[in-house]
């Protein structure tokens, strides 16, 4: 079988919220799918990323200062990047790093900085930090994710372009919008922290799947609910605990 | 007209501190408090503080412990020293020490002032008290739920620093390093690559983006997690060659040090500690203390904020370490703290849901940014998580680090009874504890109405 390569950006740039869980989730879930997994480190910003070696391109939180630098270091291969993004490849970004595929980032000094308008939304730079923990229900298929956010920008949608609907918690944008992530094909950017994949395995087997299928190979086998008991035991705990408190 | 209401509340609080006394009620925060309500400028009426003599410890870790020393080693040497040894480190903690340590009509006799200040509300208080030396011991990940993420921190810390202060950085940290860049009278601290010093090399270790030019940092080797030699790998910024103050030889066995061509002998051989000692020599040596007054005062020195404790419970002893969950070096420290005894143990893992400030919330992910490979290669024969909501995510972080599942009890409760109840049925008496300060209280309190029910 084809191998599944991942491409890990900038690990030790965006790394706030222990989230090299993710890229260790992912690499499990996979060789759970009997996948053979590549890793590739892309750690500096003049390091071009090999799209075509690419099956899933993963950008972790970090802090909303680094943004810039990401939109720059991007940049230099924005074709690439578009085109990836249109043959309905799977990117993934998380976090505040999400405001670099925005069409703008508005700071509180209203300096606003030119994101690379992968995704029809505006950032904010938030005068206060928010902290809780998010429970969603994607969009496409109900299926349920929890995990904390940080937040340090607020997300305005300009489209129906939500990920999910927020079963607990902020989402992008406050307690009443509802409304969490955004997605432009296979484009999925969520504030959701966990780590997200730790936490929520059934998500990244989706995502893999989806990314061999990218490679027209089709994963037939699921894995068993039984596989993942202790992060659905988590999901009840901590649904429980939100309700309760 | 605001002298006289000065006088005021300053003999009001003093009399509240007296009933404090008489009372046995913990006054270091209310009497301050009190005051700055009635007088929002009340510290600046103070008489008698020399500004040039007034020391702020800030940063993430190790501010209340490198407070401790250097007031002790003041003390020492024969100083007055006005300070907040109570670890109340916000302006009501300060307030409350300055009243302390008045005269009836605000004057202060102390030769040094002392302050551990909260890194949020420093701006605040070297408004009231614009100290001329500032000492920034780290900024960590820490409270993200209040702080963010450390550029945060960095930035309420930097609206402090100027040229007219005197900076006292960690020479291994990047983010307190790069204020250099804000004044030009600048002390590093230092420790050596020494014994306890290792480097990472596994395909998923990460290291933190650099605080001047937002690259990678590349670490030579770590004295503590994300403090060691460093160099970005883009702009060049790195820790200075020739540090002011350079902590090497470091002895683990005989417990001493050299530092500037001087030996100590030390008490707490953490390798945080050793960070803790250098700043503390820098800060003594640079007001003139004398080595013999340094040396002795770190003979004598007792951590008043220790981390680390014991409970016995039946044959049982429980030593307990003392963390902060949204900080992973602290975590890292203690699992590392554990990892040094070989012996057979039972580990428990108590990490929570969080509850300092509403929306309470769950996060455990700084679990993941601590590395478990020696912890679990320490001859654990059995981890027990416990905590109601966040029980499960902790197990699941000892598989991620390769602990087999049958290894792991978990206890998806908050009763001390189960946890009592799971220990009895192991015959293991070594067991290490690591959870919040008060489940451990929590826990003597039941050990100790165990022994009384016998």
């Amino acid at each position: 079988m084809e191998k599944l390569n991942i491409t890990w950006c900038y690990p030790d740039i965006l790394s706030l919220h222990g989230d090299r869980g993710n890229i260790m989730a992912l690499k499990k879930v996979a060789e759970m799918l009997n996948i053979e997994v590549e890793i590739n480190r892309i750690d500096n910003y003049d390091d071009l990323i090999d799209f075509k070696k690419t099956d899933i391109l993963l950008f972790n939180p970090g802090e909303l200062k680094t943004v810039p630098n990401i939109i720059e270091a991007l940049k230099k291969q924005i074709d690439d990047l578009k085109e990836y993004v249109n043959k309905n490849k799977v990117l993934i970004v998380i976090g505040t790093t999400g405001a670099a595929f925005g069409k703008e980032i508005v700071k509180l000094d209203s300096t606003k900085i030119e994101g690379l308008g992968l995704l029809d939304m505006v950032t904010y730079e938030r005068e206060n930090i928010l902290g809780d923990d998010l429970i969603i229900k994607l969009k496409d298929n109900d299926i349920e994710l929890n995990g904390s956010q940080i937040q340090v920008i607020d997300t305005k949608l300009d489209s129906n372009i939500e990920l999910a609907k927020v079963e607990y918690g902020y989402g992008n944008n406050g307690y009443e919008n509802k409304l969490e992530g955004a997605k432009n094909n296979n484009l999925i950017f969520t504030n959701m922290l966990g780590p997200l994949f730790v936490k929520n395995p059934w998500y990244a087997e989706l995502l893999i799947k989806k990314a061999m299928e990218n490679k027209k190979v089709n994963i037939k086998e699921k894995i068993s609910k039984e596989s993942f008991e202790i992060e659905y035991k988590s999901l009840e705990a901590i649904k429980k605990y939100n309700e309760e408190k | 007209m605001k002298k006289l209401w000065f006088l005021i509340v300053l003999w009001s609080t003093k009399f509240g501190l007296v009933l404090c006394k008489i009372f046995k009620k913990n006054g270091t925060m209310i009497a301050g408090k009190v005051a700055l309500k009635f007088q929002s400028d009340f510290i600046k009426y103070f008489k008698g503080i020399n500004y040039d003599k007034v020391i702020f410890i800030t940063g993430t870790n190790g501010k209340s412990t490198t407070n401790n020393i250097i007031v002790h080693t003041l003390k020492t040497a024969g100083k007055k020293v006005t300070t907040n040894l109570e670890g109340a480190n916000l302006i009501t903690g300060v307030a409350t020490a300055l009243i302390k340590d008045s005269t009836l009509t605000g004057k202060i006799n102390s030769e040094f002032f002392v302050f551990e200040t909260d890194e949020r509300y420093l701006k605040r208080i070297y408004e009231a008290i614009p100290a001329k030396n500032i000492c920034i011991t780290n900024i960590q990940k820490d409270q993200v739920q209040r702080n963010g993420e450390p550029d945060y921190i960095y930035k309420k810390i930097k609206e402090v620093i100027n040229k007219d202060v005197r900076i006292f950085v960690n020479n291994e940290e990047a983010r307190a390093k790069s204020f250099e860049k804000f004044t030009d009278n600048v002390i590093y601290y230092s420790v050596a690559r020494n014994d306890k010093s290792y480097e990472k090399t596994s395909f998923y270790d990460v290291t933190m983006p650099c605080p001047v030019c937002n690259s990678k940092i590349h670490f030579n080797y770590y004295n503590i997690d994300n403090v060691g030699d460093f160099k970005c790998s883009r702009c060049g910024f790195k820790s200075e060659k020739k540090p002011n103050y350079k902590i090497s030889k470091i002895d683990y066995k005989n417990n001493e040090f050299i530092c500037n061509n001087e030996k100590y002998s030390y008490v707490y051989s953490q390798p945080f500690f050793m960070y803790n000692y250098a700043l503390a020599i820098a800060v003594c040596k640079e007001f003139n203390i004398k080595y013999s007054d340094i040396k002795e005062a770190f003979k004598t020195f007792k951590n008043i904020a220790g981390r680390l404790e014991t409970i016995k419970y039946k044959t049982k002893e429980i030593k307990y370490i003392r963390m902060k969950q949204e900080n992973p070096e602290t975590l890292q420290s203690a699992f590392d703290y554990i990892a040094k005894d070989k012996s057979k143990k039972i580990f428990m893992l108590g990490l929570e849901q969080l509850e300092d400030f509403k929306p309470y919330y769950t996060n455990t992910f700084y679990s993941f940014d601590c590395n478990l490979d020696s912890l679990i290669d320490s001859n654990i024969e059995k981890y027990i998580c416990f905590s109601k909501a966040v029980s499960y995510d902790t197990a699941n972080r000892l598989i991620y680090a390769g602990v087999p599942k049958e290894k792991i009890v978990i206890l998806p409760t908050d009763s001390n009874e189960a946890i009592f109840e799971e220990l009895d049925k192991i015959d293991i008496d070594n067991i290490y504890l690591i959870t919040w300060l008060h489940k451990y209280e929590e826990l003597i309190r039941d050990v100790a109405n165990l022994k009384e029910g016998e």
